[in-house]
């Protein structure tokens, strides 16, 4: 029974290399957007003006304090009561990078905030622009700091993208379903599930830890 | 001594370092003064910290601001290129207003050096990179022309072999002449020192004190806030002293020190020349 489960689970790996592909493809555009945005936001919540802070502090909380799923199926099943229609895709990758965004906004802004205030004093006193200032004396001082958590995300990132299975993306995750339902042998289709998603986390983890290894002993220098 | 720090300055210029706009200044009449503050008032919330802070700096000249801690001496410095905002009064350096709505501010404070009691060096840049970053980035200078400017900079505060080095290789001493050599890699027209000793093993107070003396000699325009009095009486034109936000006393040297006029001036030097 077992040899021929496993051979309709190599028969259907070709489902799970689509799955793959979704999952990293989904897992991109919300890291890249979600870097992008999380970055500017970041920025302006460590030293925008007070009421700007406050309302970015209060998105992110409201954010990181519910849970993905919840945050999910507001935008794909609420949105379209306010017009907003959007298919099983583009909501994940909505939902998606709007989580990782705030998570990497608080990430950044706590690198940024560690920088000592005489920093940004000095160069401000030498008559470098606020964006100068960021860009060659907070930022590359803030990145030690910031790098480590951020690649971290990332792999939260890739994890929680499977919880867009259940509004109908077909991801690894999905893929696991649907084959679960033609060789019930939940321990076997679940585990090469799980095995794809180490496959792509896993080198990042390393990633992580070397970047936290170099950041401690690398160039920069307090 | 005698002499205003504006006959100082002709004396000390070379010829070739005259420029035209010097010899305008003297058409105009006048000496104007390259610092004023007028009414000046400063509160941080309900704190009043500078109280109606009147004061001329000529240029060329080297004032000296010493006074108790907390009495408002690094919240008058930077006020000057507006770090700090003011509540009422104005500042003008060389004509133009510091908190003036259209004054662009970077502009200004690119002709004013900053030397903080805590040097502020940028960690992650060595000695060279840390003093051209504003030169190349603000003055939009080539890379070669402000490392030339640099090495020059760094050779004339005795720093010539550190060019390579990071902050955290160099002694206190050595880290606040980096920090004096970039406010001066800016060429600017003011010098500002908040305690530039202060924070400094006494066996490095010298060589900080005779870089920021040099200058002196040379006819840049400093205020240096520091409770070397030893400094104040050879390098300074005047000595002020504030207390409490209030600028109390203010005079040439020989006279702030034997013979000042207030009491709580007297009260502080005799337990400062006392330490
Ligand atoms: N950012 C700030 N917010 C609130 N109060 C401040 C701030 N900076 C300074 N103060 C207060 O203003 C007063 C003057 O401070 P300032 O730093 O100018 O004093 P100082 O004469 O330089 O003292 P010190 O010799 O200790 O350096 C102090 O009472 C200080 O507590
Ligand atoms: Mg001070």
């Amino acid at each position: 029974m077992w040899g021929y489960y496993l051979e309709q689970l190599i028969g259907s790996l070709p489902l799970f290399l689509k799955g793959l592909g979704i999952t990293a493809a989904v897992s991109i555009l919300s890291l890249v957007g979600g870097t992008i945005i999380g970055f500017f936001l970041g920025v302006i919540r460590a030293g925008g003006i007070k009421p700007v802070r406050f309302l970015i502090g209060g998105w992110v909380d409201l954010i990181r304090g519910t849970p993905f799923l919840v945050q999910l199926f507001i935008v794909f099943f609420i949105f379209p009561d306010v017009g907003i229609h959007l298919d099983a895709l583009p909501a994940a990758v909505l939902s998606l990078t709007n989580l990782s965004a705030c998570f990497i906004c608080e990430i950044v802004a706590g690198g940024i905030l560690a920088v000592p205030a005489g920093q940004k004093e000095a160069a401000a006193a030498s008559g470098l622009s606020a964006y100068q200032q960021m860009r060659y004396l907070v930022m590359p001082q803030a990145m030690p700091t910031i790098l480590p958590p951020l690649v971290g995300q990332y792999v939260l990132l890739i994890k929680d993208s499977s919880v867009i299975s259940v509004i109908g993306v077909v991801d690894i995750t999905r893929v696991g379903w649907l084959t679960v339902q033609r060789i019930p042998e939940g321990l076997m289709v679940f585990g090469l599930v799980g095995i794809l998603y180490f496959i792509i986390c896993y080198p990042i983890i390393r990633f992580s830890n070397l970047l936290e290894k170099r950041m401690k002993f690398g160039k920069y220098r307090f | 001594m005698g002499n205003t720090g504006f006959e100082k300055k002709i004396t000390l210029l070379r010829p070739n370092d005259i420029k035209p706009t010097f010899f305008k200044k003297i058409a105009a009449m006048g000496i104007k003064d390259m610092i004023t503050f007028k009414n000046v008032n400063k509160w941080f919330g309900k704190h009043h910290v500078l109280k109606e802070i009147n004061l001329n700096v000529e240029p060329g000249e080297v004032l000296v601001v010493c006074g108790p801690s907390g009495s408002g001496k690094s919240t008058l410095l930077r006020c000057i290129n507006r770090l700090e905002s003011l509540q009422s009064g104005e500042i003008i350096i060389d004509g133009i207003k510091v908190h003036g709505r259209e004054t662009n501010i970077t502009k200004l404070r690119a002709e004013i050096g900053f030397v903080f009691q805590q040097f502020n060096l940028y960690p992650h840049m060595t000695a060279i990179e840390n003093i051209t970053i504003a030169p190349i980035k603000v003055r939009k200078l080539k890379k070669e022309v402000a490392r030339k400017l640099g090495q020059e900079i760094l050779d004339k505060v005795g720093l010539g072999d550190k060019a390579g080095s990071y902050p955290s290789q160099l002694s206190g001493g050595q880290q606040q002449r980096v920090a004096i050599a970039r406010g001066l890699c800016m060429q600017p027209k003011i010098m500002l020192f908040d305690e530039p000793t202060s924070s400094l093993d006494p066996e490095m107070i010298n060589e900080v004190l005779d870089v920021i003396r040099n200058l002196a000699n040379e006819g840049m325009t400093m205020i240096v806030v520091t409770h070397e009095m030893g400094f104040a009486r050879e390098a300074a034109n005047r000595v002020a002293f504030i207390d409490e936000g209030r600028l109390v006393e203010i005079a040439p040297p020989e006279k702030f020190f034997k013979n000042p006029k207030n009491e709580r001036t007297r009260l502080f030097l005799s337990k400062i020349l006392a330490r």
